[in-house]
């Protein structure tokens, strides 16, 4: 019998032509394409809630507009009772940084550096040449990513706007998207959301569920040593955490450089080494296997490659979202070779 | 032109309603009222495919089960092109996808051009978290659709076992 097969090998090409004239496209809106993750990502870790809700009877619209009415109840409440801390953090952190008394400190610290690093070769560090350099570009770099009002009062409309239809819609949307599929490849198709669903789904439910706890368990740990700006600084270290290997550390640094800079002593820093070190441990031992699903099992070198990259293209959102991206990437490529070879997709 | 309008409302809701009939009619399905209908109508997936293209091949990956809505579809083994049934509108295969992702076992080609409902097993997943009722209600049907399919296979082997001679069994060996 002469069976037609729906798809052929120019398909194939035509369909690679569309998907590499479509990323070209999407890398021109780099802002809006940028936007349209981070609204996807939230939708994903928020979708479930709005599951668990319709489980409760709700109609779909009726969840999403219930979600989003908590969210902005517990954004009001962060600022009325977290925003007057929070406000004098920033105020002190404005006022608390004396050049005098920060040069002096960073000139003990250079002695102390070369005193007992001689032998490394330390001589002459700069560290104040050094510290006023990196002011200088970081203060420029804040002006450049978070000053652009327009930018941040775009995104902050747009990025809810976008959850809350992608939470409301996205089964139609996905239903649209599959249905445009030629008959050959749509089952296909399906199979690869289901398992971006339910191993990325997981994984990035996982990273906020952690990254939360984290950030808590350093506020609490900040404040017990009594360093000042602690609510930041857990914050930061929670966030951070989102990042692997650089994001940790980077956490842990800044504390440190703050321990420092208040108290002009080292023995501070050393207690918050040990306690970021445990919160490390605690997440590692505990936290992470009971709330991470290790679906996605990427190599360190890959997950590593994946946030050096991310960072050089599009700085620290890029490197927040490496990883979920790379991810989705191993799933798409690994499911396609995997079905190539033992199903027989594409097959004549 | 109000006329025109009413025709146009009555032919879309006719279409509706031939679906909820389609779906009434498969076991799986077959206890749901008209609200569940529509629910579940909602999440299916609509194809149409030409006459003589393959919906599926044997050993393709199988995701869910396939409803005809109008038209004819052969079943087929590919090893020697034999037919293993031949289905018409109201039918249905592959729910056994609905559970596992084993490969399919036999392929499926449209024999005239044939619309399909498609069902599959991520949307009955959704479906059970966030209807959990509706959800084991179809869950249990597709148990019994399968044990009923079991039970029928287990009194074919018998019929075959008892109608092959021992002495034919020998040959056969030999």
């Amino acid at each position: 019998m002469g069976y037609k097969n729906g798809g052929s090998f120019t398909n194939i090409v035509l369909f690679s032509i569309l998907v590499i004239i479509a990323a070209a496209f999407l890398s021109a809106l780099s802002g809006i394409v940028k936007m349209l993750i981070i609204a996807a990502l939230l939708a994903y870790i928020l979708d479930p809630i709005a599951n668990f809700l319709e489980s409760r009877s709700m109609s779909r619209t009726s969840a999403t507009i219930t979600i989003f009415a908590f969210f902005v109840a517990l954004g009001t409440i962060i600022y009325l009772l977290l925003f007057p801390l929070l406000w004098e953090e920033m105020a002190s952190l404005k006022d608390g940084f004396h050049p005098e008394e920060a040069g002096d400190i960073v000139s003990r610290l250079e002695n102390f550096l070369v005193a007992n690093l001689s032998f490394l070769g330390v001589k002459e560090l700069h560290l104040m040449e050094k510290l006023q350099n990196s002011m200088a570009h970081a203060g420029d770099w804040f002006i450049s990513h978070f000053v652009d009002a327009a930018t941040v009062i775009t995104s902050l409309i747009l990025i809810p706007f976008i959850v809350f239809f992608l939470i409301k819609d996205g089964r139609e949307f996905q239903k649209a998207f599959v249905g445009i599929m030629p008959n050959r490849y749509f089952e296909f198709t399906l199979f690869l959301f289901h398992k971006l669903n339910t191993q990325i789904g997981n994984f990035l439910r996982g990273q906020f569920i952690d990254a939360t706890i984290i950030g808590v368990l350093s506020i609490f740990a900040m404040w017990i040593i009594g360093i000042k700006y602690f609510f930041l600084i857990g914050v930061f270290a929670g966030l951070a955490n989102l990042i692997p290997y650089f994001g940790p550390v980077t956490g842990c640094l800044l504390a440190v450089v703050v321990s420092i800079l208040q108290t002009g002593e080292f023995q501070m820093a050393f207690y918050v080494i040990i306690a970021y070190a445990f919160i490390q441990l605690l997440d590692n031992v505990l936290i992470q296997p009971i709330v991470v699903a290790r679906n996605v099992h990427m190599n360190p070198l890959t997950v590593l490659l994946a946030v050096l990259v991310g960072g050089k293209l599009f700085g620290i959102i890029g490197m927040l979202l490496s990883v979920p991206l790379a991810g989705f990437m191993k799933v798409v490529v690994s499911e396609g070779i995997l079905n190539y070879r033992k199903y027989g997709i594409g097959r004549a | 032109m109000n006329r025109l309008w009413e025709n146009f409302f009555r032919m879309r809701h006719k279409q509706k309603d031939e679906i909820e009939t389609i779906l009434a009619g498969i076991p799986i399905f077959q206890d749901l009222n008209q609200r569940e209908l529509r629910t579940i109508k909602l999440i299916l997936h609509q194809r149409e495919y030409r006459s003589d293209e393959v919906i599926f091949n044997e050993g393709d990956i199988g995701l869910g089960m396939y409803i005809i809505e109008k038209g004819n579809v052969c079943i087929t083994c590919r090893a020697d092109g034999h037919i293993l049934a031949e289905l018409k509108e109201g039918d249905f295969f592959g729910e056994l996808a609905l559970l596992d992702e084993s490969p399919r076992s036999a392929s499926a080609v449209a024999k005239t051009p044939t619309r399909m409902l498609c069902f599959f097993k991520p949307a009955l997943i959704d479906l059970i978290e966030r209807s959990p009722g509706l959800g084991s209600k179809i869950l249990f049907k597709l148990a019994w659709t399968i044990g009923e399919r079991l039970k029928s296979m287990n009194e074919q082997v018998k019929e075959l076992r008892s109608g092959v001679q021992p002495d034919k069994i020998k040959e056969v060996k030999k």
